[in-house]
């Protein structure tokens, strides 16, 4: 009875989208990169940013106080709302944002659900989320939130289309579009290869998960927060952490895309349990992230309109041209 | 554009002004008021520093003041002062938003601060009185500010 | 541009069905203390309408129920940020009626706290500036910096931000020991920090995008909305009221009154901090080249009796004389203009002979920067708006009064 329990939750469809890379780490990461966040901003901006909750250790389960005390917060449900879509619109965008996990490898022979194009899934999955963010806008039924649904709208469009092209160019360049045996193909790292469109993914990764200097969803100096409004206790907790959740899957497909996922996979870690020979993955996707919110110390917020003209100007092109040179690198036999 | 000028035209208009050192001051009648206040800018006098109400009880006029300013050098030591008095039970003035169009929240406050109507101005409405405020103008003389008592317990 | 076209543009208008009006209420993040009503007509503002009064303290009638001396910690509360410059416009207002003029070293201390406190209330403008496009950094930093500043001036006059500094006929309190040296040390610092402000902000092209080209005011406009202020400088008009040769000495100091030409929101920023290095250097000269001397005019410093006078003068801090508290304001009016951080102040006291005065009136910068918000933001994107809001250092209790 207990061996087949731990069967099952040892096997990689169990193990994967639950603990790690999924559920459990995902609340894991959550906690640690927004207290990160705060001490590299508190740090650059001369302050010294969470302390008090264990102070031995710098204050780092601050967030763990933060999301305890949602948890025992009011979730006042405003009269005006529209009640099923502000209640189940922030819970929809957090499956969505946790489910792509499922389609991640972790290692060769550790993938929850094989499937020969997991990068398009993946990609799409997360394609449903800003849907629920307009919903969540549509709900609250306030003149701020429809302008931040609006923004939310606009801003979709604008990297979407960037940031399916660029994976695309990476997918034409090692001929598969599964993450696994994009890995397993990469010598050089993808960086490497075509830079071009690693900078592409990079930059509509960030306006993806609306980091600065992308954050104009939640624009709090012109629209309160966006489409986050009218929310409290829980859901206000929930809405914080889908940026979060979204930046967490995104570098982990940039890691596995561009920088070699998983290699070199550590012999010993990998024979006690598959999953572990994933760490070199975890580490670099959770630096790559480090990187990504201390860009909150240097830049401040781009105007939609800039953003938008970004993202279809110059974006878009650079990715189609990406393609192009993954298509010229195949041809010429190099990869 | 210099004070010699300024003050030989106002002469010239039959006015009397009187230079006090920081200030050019020229008191003058209602219906004249614009004729003054087009001078002034001609002289260079391009935009207003203050409009003032200053209630006189005892002589039953409000009089405003306007203090005309200007940016260019020659000028900028001296304002330009034009006073007018107007009876305090009917203080009307003929709006001089035309002429600088800062005097816009200038004479609004006046207004609402002391209650001088000034008419052609398109937004006599509420901007430093709560937008409800149905009582006198708070700034006139007579207006009492309504007082907490003092509470004391005695044991 | 004639006036008839300016008068258009400044007049609210309320628009159609197809005009969407966003309160920036006074509940809002970033709107400070009074209330925007923007009325968009999809992403382009057709106007503003700037709502204030939420902070209305009453200060005119406070000044008629006081003594005129009382009125000088009440004046300084309406931007306290400044406060040096807030009052020093009264004080000399006073001193015209009063027919007392400060010493020498009175007037060089003047000219040191008014400059302390310039530097002090533009980093606060720019610290604004940053966090209204969300660069928290220069936000943090400037508020920061504004630290050095204001334990300098706790040096000086014993108070952070409440000054109360300038009485009439001189200050309150002399130079401590050492202060010059302090003082050498922040410039120092201060000069160091302008340089990483400008790696991480002036320089940044993000910020770069956000604030070129958005507000623009042209230099006849300005001069005709009277605007005050880095705002009017930045626009090409060369005027400072520190230049009137009123109050301070600035006339025999070596200084220059920076001027930009693009009149946009960036010009508006990069002039504060020309402004903080000018300042610097009056701060450097006045300390290199102040009198020994009084720091209170002798017509009271005779009135204080002989055995407080010595030990006062020593240690350098004045104790009031006795006619202070029965102070009687000759009859006249006078009018008096200083240069504040965030532009000229107008003073106008009206006295009848008594101890309070008849009516003081008072133009704050900010009041007279009000129009500039009807004014600037239509044909502006909406995110526009904070960046116009940043650029203009409006500080709304100062409005208000």
């Amino acid at each position: 009875m207990v061996g087949e329990i731990l069967e099952i939750v040892f096997s990689p469809q169990f193990f994967g989208p639950v603990v790690f890379p999924g559920l459990v780490t995902v609340l894991l990461v959550l906690l640690t990169i927004i207290w990160v966040e705060r001490k590299i901003a508190a740090r650059v901006q001369m302050r010294v940013g969470p302390l008090y909750v264990l102070k031995p250790l710098g204050g780092a389960i601050q967030m763990l106080a933060d999301g305890l005390r949602f948890f025992f917060q009011e979730f006042i449900i405003p009269e005006t709302v529209d009640k099923l879509p502000f209640v189940a619109a922030p819970v929809v965008a957090m499956t969505f944002a946790i489910l792509p996990f499922a389609f991640i490898p972790v290692a060769p022979d550790f993938i929850p659900y094989s499937v020969p194009y997991s990068m398009p899934v993946f990609l799409g999955l997360n394609t449903v989320i800003p849907l629920t963010i307009i919903a969540m806008a549509w709900g609250s039924n306030n003149k701020f939130s429809i302008q931040g649904g609006i923004r939310e709208a606009y801003m979709t469009i604008a990297y979407e289309a960037a940031l399916f092209t660029a994976a695309l160019a990476m997918a034409i360049t090692y001929g598969t579009l599964d993450f696994a045996e994009m890995v397993e193909a990469q010598g050089v790292p993808g960086i490497l290869v075509n830079p071009l469109s690693a900078a592409v993914f990079f930059v509509a990764m960030l306006m993806s998960a609306g980091k600065l200097p992308f954050d104009i969803v939640e624009g709090e100096q012109e629209i309160v927060a966006g489409p986050f409004t009218e929310y409290s206790g829980i859901a206000f907790g929930l809405t914080m952490g889908i940026g979060y959740v979204q930046l967490y899957g995104f570098t982990l497909a940039f890691t596995l895309m561009y920088l070699s996922g998983w290699e070199p996979l550590i012999p010993f870690l990998h024979d006690i349990y598959p999953a572990l020979g994933g760490v070199m993955l975890f580490a670099k996707a959770y630096l790559l992230m480090v990187f990504i919110v201390f860009l909150r110390s240097v830049y401040g917020r781009y105007r939609l309109d800039q953003a938008l003209r970004l993202g279809w100007r110059r974006l878009f092109p650079l990715s189609l041209l990406s393609v192009f040179f993954a298509v010229v690198l195949r041809v010429i036999g190099v990869v | 554009m210099s004070v010699e000028d300024l003050l030989r035209r106002l002469e010239e208009k039959g006015l009397e002004p009187v230079d006090r050192g920081d200030v050019v001051s020229v008191a003058v009648e209602p219906h004249a008021l614009r004729e003054v206040a087009e001078l002034l800018v001609e002289e260079g006098y391009d935009h207003l520093a203050s409009v003032e109400g200053i209630d006189r009880p005892g002589e039953d006029v409000i009089e405003v003041v306007y203090h005309a300013e200007s940016y260019s050098e020659e000028l900028w030591g001296k304002l330009a002062e034009i006073r007018v008095r107007v009876p305090r039970g009917e203080p009307r003035v003929p709006s001089l938003i035309d002429v600088w169009p800062n005097a816009l929240f200038l004479e609004r406050e006046t207004w609402d601060l002391m209650g001088v109507v000034f008419e052609g101005h398109p937004e006599l409405r509420r901007l430093l009185m709560p937008p409800d405020w149905e009582g006198p103008p708070p700034l006139r003389k007579d207006y009492k500010v309504a007082t907490e008592g003092v509470f004391v317990v005695v044991e | 541009m004639s006036s008839s076209v300016m008068k258009a543009r400044l007049l609210s208008r309320e628009g159609d069905e197809s005009v969407y009006e966003v309160f920036i209420g006074p509940q809002h993040p970033a709107s400070g203390h009074m209330r925007f009503i923007v009325r968009l007509q999809g992403d382009v503002i057709v106007g503003v309408d700037p709502d204030i009064g939420w902070v209305h303290r009453t200060m005119e009638k406070l000044a008629e129920t006081k003594e005129a001396l009382k009125a000088i910690p009440l004046f300084e509360r309406m931007t306290i940020i400044d406060s040096q410059n807030v009052t020093i416009g009264y004080v000399r207002a006073l001193e015209k009626l009063l027919g007392v003029e400060p010493p020498p070293r009175a007037r060089y201390l003047r000219t040191l706290l008014s400059e302390m406190n310039r530097i002090a209330s533009h980093l606060y403008g720019m610290g604004l500036s940053g966090i209204f496009v969300n660069h928290s950094t220069m936000f943090m930093w400037c508020f920061g910096d504004r630290e050095v500043w204001i334990q300098l001036a706790e040096e000086l006059t014993g108070a952070r931000l409440t000054h109360a500094y300038s009485i009439p006929g001189g200050v309150r309190r002399d130079l401590p020991q050492g202060f010059a040296e302090k003082a050498r040390k922040a410039i120092r610092y201060m000069r160091r920090r302008l340089e990483e402000y400008r790696k991480i902000f002036f320089d940044n092209p993000q910020v770069r995008a956000r604030y070129e080209g958005v507000g623009v005011l042209k230099s006849h406009e300005a001069r005709r909305l009277g605007v005050v202020g880095p705002n009017l400088r930045a626009s090409g008009v060369r005027y400072d009221a520190r230049l009137l040769g009123d109050y301070g000495v600035y006339d025999e100091l070596d200084f220059v009154v920076p001027t930009a030409e693009e009149g946009d929101a960036m010009a508006r920023l990069l002039l504060r901090g020309e402004e903080i290095r000018q300042s610097m250097r009056i701060i450097e000269q006045v300390l290199e080249r102040i009198p020994e001397g009084p720091i209170l005019a002798e017509k009271y410093l005779r009135l204080i009796p002989p055995k407080l006078r010595e030990p006062a003068l020593k240690e350098g801090r004045i104790k009031f004389p006795g006619i202070f508290a029965n102070l009687k304001i000759p009859e006249g009016e006078a009018v008096a203009r200083a240069e504040m951080g965030h532009g000229e102040i107008f003073y106008h006291v009206v006295s009848d002979g008594s101890k309070k005065p008849y009516r003081v009136r008072v133009v704050t910068p900010s009041f007279r920067n009000v129009v500039l918000f009807r004014y600037l933001p239509p044909g502006h994107r909406f995110m526009d708006f904070p960046a116009i809001y940043g650029s203009l250092d409006y500080f709304p209790p100062e409005s208000d009064r």
